[in-house]
């Protein structure tokens, strides 16, 4: 199958300001791909091109197969978008809400009627189909928009931070529907900048300064960009004398802060990629009884170590 | 195209009937503002405060001062014989007028002798400055002809026999000529802020955006957006022509089809108008500070204040590019004159070039954004 989303060399500039610096990447139906970046890296700007609200300056991009610059109704009619801001109306009930966005797809009469419907059971909004949306909590709002953007049951949905300012159970329910609309074959396209989110994406983009500095599985992305074994260190000592105790030892790849703890990146081989050699290390620089334990890459250490080769 | 709008139109009415801040300015607000508007914008002037300084003292001087001040408009507010005390009036803001009779009125009148009065008056009001001058003036040449009859010198001379007759408005009230005005200001104010504020805020919410997402055609959008505030201005207008009879006595003399099509045709324009604002607006403040910036160049051009052909002749050629004015001069041709279609084809004609002009750039401004 074709993929649903074709990009190649997508660039949008603002004046001097280059937000997406010649892009590419394909998604495949019923995959899950997650973009993420910092605030600014040019995440909802790639989004709004994809969706036909901004003209690209350079590149091209097809949205099931329709070309984003050529045909932006037949590429609106193929999507569902989900902003970043809360943008239904706040005046509206739910089962307002979703005629008006079913009647601007098109929709009309029984159908219409028929979908609002199943919109409204499906998203656990049958209860509250009159109150006001304004009224409604946030991972209801949340569920209502991605309700109001399946409405026509698009092939393709973007999600532009579908999860911020939202709750963490809410969040987890929310990426249970979006693993069931992949599930369905649809394409999902989703920005975050939540790293743990990541983790449920088939694939991942990082987009660091408007480039797409690595695209792969998270898995891949742990295995080439960060190799090696990782360990937390905790314990009574502050944090810096923990960091001094391993600060320049042989076969340390890197030290990062997590919480009050420490995370070690070591090379496999080093004589120090085990816990006791650790602990014992940590003792004979006078750290009062550390705690070593064995733990995984996650997508913050492929993150921060693409931030800082782009840094050096 | 038919099932988005009426979708777009469905969604407004909605959120206009919960709103109901919206819906005062909607119906409430225009026939308080008439009502205000029409007792306020008075052209008539009486009661002004007058200063009578009579130095001469005598039984002439004061027949003078009481003649003149018999009727509605002088109201004497002071009387002192010191010439100084009406200019000290007229600086202080009590008076606006003072009448100053020198000593020697009197023996200059008996002897046929040109008597000299003096009136000064605050040009700060011009209007009623004039009127003032024009009334001691006219009053003066009346008691000077009296005088000349009372000796038996009737001047045979002919003179030409003014009978003035005022076509439709015989009372001459002003207010029958300004509430067509206001009735047209009113609907150019509400539909205006109305449309511009509630596509300004739906930008600010980003609901727009959502909206945009959409396939929906952006005409889908422009029609069902405005043809609810139509329906509200067409029943506004209807509402201020009732108000405007009931209260102010103006008469409805021509065709109501006639007068509801030129509506229309207005409402075209002054919706086109606010929904091109807000597409081209960032904010609801921006459309706010546009919209003020151009309904008061568009109310002050109209001729509805100050007649157009008082104005310079290149700007009375700007006024040909502003609604207003053609709407109240078919409100006024209506309802005062009976006027009918061919009477006033031209402001028809401009008015709907002008209305379908706005609404076709409004699409285009909001298809742009839609690409």
């Amino acid at each position: 199958m074709s993929a649903l989303i074709d990009v190649d060399g997508l660039t949008r500039r603002f004046g001097d300001f280059t937000a997406v610096d010649a892009v590419s990447f394909q998604v495949e139906p019923g995959e899950i791909f997650g973009y993420l970046g910092a605030n600014g890296a040019g995440k909802s700007t790639t989004i709004r091109m994809l969706c036909g609200l901004l003209a690209p300056t350079e590149g091209r991009a097809t949205i099931a197969g329709h070309d984003i610059a050529r045909d932006p109704r037949a590429v609106k009619r193929s999507i569902g978008y989900m902003s970043q801001k809360f943008s239904l109306y706040l005046d509206l009930t739910p089962a307002e809400n979703l005629e008006f966005f079913a009647g601007a797809q098109g929709l009309s009469g029984a159908e219409r009627r028929r979908r609002v419907r199943d919109a409204l059971e499906h998203s656990g909004l049958d209860a509250r189909r009159d109150t006001l949306t304004g009224a409604l909590p946030g991972g209801l709002r949340q569920r209502l928009a991605l309700a109001s953007a399946r409405l026509h049951q698009p092939r393709i949905l973007f999600l532009d931070e579908p999860t911020a300012g939202v709750a963490p159970d809410a969040r987890r329910a929310f990426w249970r529907d979006i693993r069931a609309v992949a599930a369905e074959g649809t394409a999902v396209f989703v920005t975050t900048h939540h790293l743990d989110e990541a983790e449920y994406c088939g694939r991942v983009g990082l987009m660091v300064d408007g480039r797409l500095e690595a695209l792969d599985t998270p898995a891949e992305l742990k295995r080439t960009l960060v190799p090696g074994v990782f360990f937390t260190i905790d314990g009574d000592a502050p944090r810096a004398d923990l960091r001094r105790a391993l600060d320049g030892a042989a076969g340390v790849r890197g030290l990062q802060p997590f919480g009050r703890r420490l995370r070690v990146r070591l090379d496999p081989d080093a004589a120090l990629a085990d816990a006791d050699a650790l602990t014992a290390r940590l003792a004979d620089a006078g750290v009062a009884d550390p705690r070593v334990e064995p733990t995984t890459p996650n997508l913050e250490d492929v993150f921060l170590e693409l931030v800082g080769r782009e840094a050096a | 195209m038919r099932v988005e709008a009426l979708a777009v139109a469905r969604k407004e009415v909605r959120q206009t009937l919960r709103d109901k801040r919206t819906l005062v300015v909607l119906v409430i607000a225009p026939l308080l503002q008439l009502t205000v508007l029409g007792f306020a914008v008075n052209l008539e002037v009486e009661g002004l405060p007058t200063v009578i300084v009579d130095a001469d003292r005598t039984a002439a001087s004061r027949d003078f001062a009481a003649d003149l001040t018999a009727g509605e408009l002088f109201e004497v507010v002071e009387r002192s014989p010191v010439a100084a005390d009406g200019v000290a009036a007229l600086v202080a803001g009590e008076a606006e007028v003072a009448l100053v009779l020198p000593r020697g009125f009197a023996r200059a009148e008996l002897a046929g002798r040109p008597a000299p009065v003096q009136v000064l008056t605050d040009g700060s009001n011009a209007n009623h400055a004039i009127v003032a001058r024009n009334a001691v003036e006219a009053f003066a040449l009346q008691r000077g002809l009296q005088r000349l009859r009372e000796r038996g010198a009737v001047p045979t001379m002919g003179r030409p026999d003014v009978r003035p007759r005022v076509l439709y408005n015989p009372t001459l009230d002003s207010r029958v000529y300004f509430v067509p005005g206001v009735a047209a200001t009113l609907l150019l104010v509400v539909t205006f802020i109305v449309t511009a504020m509630g596509l300004a805020r739906e930008k600010e919410a980003g609901t727009l955006e959502q909206v945009l997402v959409t396939p929906l055609p952006p005409s889908a959008l422009v029609v069902g957006k405005t043809l609810p505030y139509a329906v509200v201005g067409m029943l506004d207008l209807g509402l201020v022509v009732t108000a405007g009879a009931a209260i102010f006595d103006v008469p409805l003399r021509g065709s109501l089809f006639l007068l509801a099509f030129a509506g229309a045709l207005y409402l075209l324009t002054t919706l086109g108008l606010g929904l091109l604002v807000a597409t081209l607006a960032k904010n609801q403040q921006q459309a706010f500070m546009a919209a003020f910036f151009i309904i008061l160049p568009m109310v002050l051009l109209s001729g509805f204040m100050s007649p157009v052909p008082n104005m310079p002749e290149w700007l009375q050629y700007a006024t040909l590019l502003d609604p207003v004015r053609h709407f109240v001069e078919i409100l006024r041709g209506v309802l005062l004159k009976a006027a009918g279609w061919a009477d006033l084809a031209p402001q028809l004609v401009a008015l709907g070039g002008m209305g379908v002009l706005v609404f076709l750039l409004s699409a285009r401004a909001l298809s742009r954004k839609l690409a």
